[in-house]
């Protein structure tokens, strides 16, 4: 391959223009994108000063305890922080890596997420809270597991990938995996991007009255965003009744996807806690 | 069986005097359902349970083992979800009847609308009239048997299963096609279709998955040299 030396093109861009040329698509990859994106150590929060009183720091303590859903659940999800360990699914994460996920965020008393695959038996027992979601795919949802959760996510949209389904390579559908996902072992599994039982933010409504049933009204129903266009989405999932809801940055995603949308996203969106109700990440 | 009267019962209160009963063992049939959304909702015990009119979207839906019959037509998502048990709709049914369910049956003695049997992971779906678009798209597992005619895209990027038409195709799907049926296809369609009082043996045409979508078809330079 000639990659040259353009003093305006990079080598990484225009190897990037050759692959795509040679491939005739968008290229995937898994974990993280090319670009350079908001890092941990970024973040800022906003202090103090009249809207807010401030705390004498060595004798006051922070109080970032955060209860989610008190409006409409019996047993809203209460956590020590308002940061939780987002969905990553059983199959893009070893059961090991689920299981210490689950014992981490028990640890600092937050939550973590099944993601999608469904729920292993040992994440639930590992996890003091365990939020469980609602994907597009529904692969391994089953309403007996829907019921020992601690909430309910329905994920409209992953922050790496909003608009988009996802691909888990064949040589991660493993037996149990693809036991657990009602596939055949060692396909290269596409996720749909549309839920297959509701379209718009109307039936949303009755989607969530739906899982709320199910679960006799006992947790909150949180909804979850990739950042696009966050104003009118957020509206339009109120409106729906959502209990939370999380508005997913760029720099997420386990599963593998398509680069275009990770490479191409317009900065401004990508924003940490501008709209954020809840903190996701990972 | 006790009834229940929906007419001066919120949602909330109905589904909560079903749970109630079907605690108790005892049948449950509900009058004037008004084509309430979300009734019979995640009953996950054994049961017997009529509606006596049309009901909403999601009817029936996260149930596992129960056996319901709704004398009327059914909204969005008919028994979404359902894991075993047995569900039968006398009129017509809305778009995503049997959307991702696992096991069971669901039986619509009228038409469906569009994608019927979207994301089957398994069960049963008959439609004793058509089908609409997309039908059965992606597919898992399970089978569908639609007796009358299917419309576009029928079991679009479907994985596994199959889908039996009566009538005519409007068209297959992504990576769809039609094969032979077998004398076992055929007898267990009749089967199916006889279980549920349609005695007319016709044939029918056998929709599965070409699977040439299992595997993603072109790699990079540098994937080429390490699969």
């Amino acid at each position: 391959m000639v990659t040259g030396n353009s003093q305006i093109w990079s080598p990484w861009t225009i190897e990037d223009i050759h692959t795509k040329a040679d491939l005739g698509r968008y290229r995937i990859r898994g974990l993280s994108t090319f670009q350079k994106v908001t890092h941990f150590d970024d973040l800022t929060f906003l202090s103090t000063g009249l809207t807010r009183f401030p705390l004498e720091g060595y004798k006051e303590k922070c109080n970032t305890s955060t209860v989610i859903g008190h409006r409409f659940a019996e047993q809203p999800l209460e956590i020590e922080t308002p940061i939780y360990i987002t969905g990553m699914s059983y199959g893009a994460l070893s059961k090991s890596a689920k299981v210490a996920l689950g014992k981490a965020a028990a640890m600092v008393g937050t939550a973590t997420c099944t993601g999608d695959g469904g729920m292993l038996a040992e994440e639930r027992q590992a996890s003091e809270k365990l939020i469980y979601q609602v994907l597009p795919s529904r692969y391994g949802l089953n309403p007996h597991h829907m019921a020992t959760a601690d909430a309910i996510e329905i994920c409209v949209g992953q922050g790496a990938k909003p608009g988009t389904g996802g691909l888990l390579m064949g040589v991660k559908v493993l037996d149990h995996i693809a036991e657990m996902r009602d596939l055949p072992s060692g396909i290269d599994q596409r996720s749909p991007t549309r839920h297959p039982d509701w379209l718009g933010p109307d039936d949303l409504g009755m989607k969530i009255e739906q899982l709320r049933e199910a679960t006799d009204w006992r947790v909150p129903i949180h909804l979850k965003l990739g950042a696009c266009r966050v104003k009118d989405d957020v509206k339009l999932a109120a409106k729906a009744g959502a209990d939370a809801i999380k508005i997913q940055a760029y720099e997420a995603s386990t599963i593998t996807i398509d680069s275009k949308k990770k490479d191409f996203r317009i900065k401004k969106n990508n924003t940490w806690a501008k709209y954020n109700t809840l903190f996701s990440f990972l | 069986m006790g009834d229940l009267d929906a007419t001066h019962l919120t949602t909330r209160q109905l589904n909560i005097r079903i749970k109630e009963m079907v605690q108790r063992g005892e049948e449950v049939r509900i009058l004037n359902p008004q084509a309430r959304h979300n009734l019979a909702v995640g009953i996950l015990l054994p049961a017997k349970i009529t509606f006596e009119g049309s009901v909403g979207y999601f009817c029936s839906s996260l149930m596992d083992g129960c056996e319901v019959e709704i004398h009327g037509n059914a909204g969005w998502a008919l028994g979404d979800n359902l894991m075993n048990g047995k569900i039968s709709l006398t009129g017509n049914a809305g778009a995503s009847a049997a959307s991702t369910i696992r096991g069971g049956e669901i039986f619509i003695g009228g038409n469906a609308g569009a994608r019927a049997g979207i994301s089957m992971k398994g069960g049963t779906l008959i439609i004793n009239g058509n089908a609409g678009f997309v039908t059965g798209f992606m597919m898992q597992k399970g089978t569908i048997i639609v007796n009358g005619d299917v419309g576009e895209g029928v079991g679009d990027s479907m994985y596994e299963g199959a889908i039996y038409v009566g009538g005519e195709i409007g068209s297959l799907g992504s990576d769809a096609i039609v094969e032979e049926p077998s004398e076992d296809d055929l007898l267990w369609v009749w089967g199916s279709l006889e279980r549920n009082g349609i005695t007319e043996r016709k044939p029918f045409k056998k929709i599965v998955s070409a699977k040439r979508l299992y595997q993603f078809d072109s790699l990079e330079r540098h994937e080429k040299r390490v699969i």
